[in-house]
């Protein structure tokens, strides 16, 4: 496979900015990505990350700054760019009167497949994905939402390409399917050292798949660093206090301001961060109950990315991801704390 | 090329899976032939009528099936834009005007059919074509370039606008164009002022001309060299609008 580090497996940006109006989508974006790695673009809704993948991906140009992906500059070399990248969108984009075999192959001939090779390549495809069971007269029109998505990763794969864009790749979907599409992306990073540029918004699945973490809020990455590199920098130790009610929260905040320089409060929780929560835990109590304010239960745990993102942004990733998962049980930010 | 022509294949194969987007289109052609043929066709007995109603009227109803028929690539496009399909073009390296120009082309390859059909039946009414075969495959190419120049103008609003009901809309612009002309009789009997100035500036005027020469009174070069300048100059004109609106649409960056 060569050397999968290399250029030609590579993402840089330099001061990439994309305004919509006077709204800065993406506001001086610097990344440096080595081949062969999974990087997890993390952030909210609205946050900018579809509008950094379609810069990348050449189908928009950015307002300023230069980028390259695979060595080559997405505005000057886009056709170069896009035979190097399989991309999956967040919106995906299928022909509903074709059939996932009749897609495939289009998809595999536009990227100067022979007919022959194309018709195994979807016949393999198919099966990669879980599709081959698929009565192969279905169209695409008639597919579920998990199915869609396993047909578009599908499409980004026919060429082999060695770096994959993946846009909120697990968006509303149900866990199966989303564990199924974890493996695939692990499999394919591990197997053909392909380089993977996944955004989410959910913590899990940056946390679980990214060697490496870009948080980006309002256009702008606000910290940057492999999942356990970005949890120690908020502490080795999380200890997490539930009030009865948001005021209490707010006072045990002022509270503890003394034993506690690092805290995050957050509706009737307070989190604290410490080298070793355990020595602490006697002061916060003694503290609490000096200060009045009953306490109604206490845990400790490892920081979570949702710690992260609620130190660097000052707010959690938590609505946003209720918000966007349509299957309400499948929340990662439940699973993740 | 290849990928022009599986674009094409799949605008094709697509197309067939919706006859409805064909059909009606056929059966309107046939309509304006039948019911202008049978309940007109008296207006061949006036003095210095040249030829048969038929070869008159049949005109009008290619032209109708050029036009309708062009409609289906500004479909084709609005559709692929709203499913997301079109970006999912763009990230092949496949040439960005070959996503434009496959529904275009295809939709040109069904107006053919669609003319040469309603002619075939022309000729089964009892149509004698004036210039004989090939006049019969000039009047196809006529119609499918005028098409052609519809599909352009199909493109260029579907591009623009994105929105189906709006590139709808824009194809009625065709109605005039067929009507203030001199579509029913021959511009001798016309007496209104200003249908003679809508007819003189219209350029489906001289698509009819040249189409009727050919059919009812033989080979006319004047007729022929007016009707396919207007034709090339109307289709390169919304050709490159539909290029200026392609650029735009896929933010072409190589």
């Amino acid at each position: 496979m060569g050397d999968h580090n290399g250029e030609e497996r590579s993402i840089t940006a330099e001061g990439m900015r994309r305004d919509f109006g006077a709204l800065h989508a993406v506001d001086g974006v610097d990344l440096e990505i080595p081949g062969g790695r999974i990087f997890g673009f993390l952030g909210p809704n609205g946050a900018g990350k579809s509008t950094l993948v379609k810069i990348l991906t050449t189908i928009l140009n950015p307002t300023a700054g230069r980028a390259t992906v695979a060595g080559y500059d997405v505005q000057r070399q886009g056709g170069k760019v896009r035979e190097a990248i399989g991309v999956a969108l967040q919106d995906v984009g299928l022909d509903p009167l074709m059939t996932a075999r009749e897609l495939l192959m289009l998809q595999a001939e536009l990227f100067g497949t022979p007919r022959d090779e194309a018709r195994k390549t979807a016949a393999r495809l198919l099966v990669t994905v879980g599709l081959d069971d698929v009565d192969p007269k279905k169209r695409a029109g008639a597919y579920s939402g998990g199915m869609r998505r396993r047909l578009d990763l599908a499409l980004a794969l026919v060429h082999d390409p060695r770096i994959l864009f993946l846009d909120e790749p697990t968006t509303g979907l149900d866990p199966a399917s989303r564990a199924a599409i974890w493996e695939e992306v692990r499999r394919l990073n591990e197997e053909f050292g392909m380089t993977i540029f996944l955004t989410t918004q959910y913590l899990e699945e940056a946390d679980r798949l990214a060697d490496e973490i870009a948080i980006i809020n309002k256009g702008k990455i606000v910290a940057q660093g492999t999942p356990l590199e970005l949890k120690r920098e908020v502490g080795d130790e999380v200890v997490e206090l539930q009030f009865g009610s948001r005021e209490d929260a707010a006072s045990a905040d002022d509270a503890l301001a003394a034993v506690a320089a690092n805290r995050q409060a957050s509706n009737r929780e307070l989190r604290l961060y410490f080298g070793r929560a355990a020595e602490n835990v006697p002061e916060l109590v003694r503290t609490l109950d000096a200060a009045g304010i009953r306490l109604q239960g206490l845990t400790i745990e490892q920081p979570s990315l949702d710690d992260v993102f609620l130190r660097v942004t000052g707010e959690g990733l938590e609505h946003e991801v209720d918000e966007a998962g349509d299957e309400g049980s499948a929340s990662p930010a439940e699973v993740t704390s | 090329m290849n990928d022009i022509l599986l674009l094409i294949g799949r605008s094709l194969r697509n197309a067939m899976r919706q006859p409805a987007t064909i059909i009606p289109n056929i059966a309107i052609s046939v309509f304006f032939l039948f019911v202008y043929n049978s309940g007109l066709s008296s207006v061949a007995q006036l003095p210095g009528f040249q030829g048969t109603y038929l070869g008159f009227i049949l005109p009008v109803s290619l032209v109708s099936a050029a036009v309708g028929g062009a409609g289906l690539a500004g479909q084709t496009l609005i559709k692929d834009i709203d499913n997301g399909y079109f970006t999912k073009l763009l990230l092949t390296p496949t040439r960005r005007l070959a996503v434009i120009w496959g529904p275009m082309v295809a939709s040109a390859i069904i107006l053919t059919a669609q003319v040469v059909l309603v002619m075939l039946l022309a000729l089964v009414m009892g149509l004698k074509v004036a210039t004989g075969p090939l006049g019969f495959a000039l009047v196809v190419v006529l119609a499918f370039l005028w098409g052609m120049a519809f599909a352009g103008y199909a493109a260029f609003m579907a591009l623009k606008t994105k929105n189906a009901a709006a590139a709808q809309a824009a194809t009625f612009a065709f109605f005039p164009l067929i009507f203030l002309s001199y579509t029913f009789v021959p511009k001798e009997y016309v007496t209104a002022g200003w249908l003679k100035v809508a007819a003189t500036i219209n350029p489906t005027t001289y698509v009819f001309g040249s189409m009727r020469s050919l059919l009812n009174t033989g080979w006319d070069a004047n007729a022929l060299l007016v009707g396919f300048a207007v034709t090339f100059g109307f289709a390169t004109l919304t050709g490159i609008m539909a290029l200026w609106a392609a650029r735009g649409a896929t933010k072409m960056t190589s």
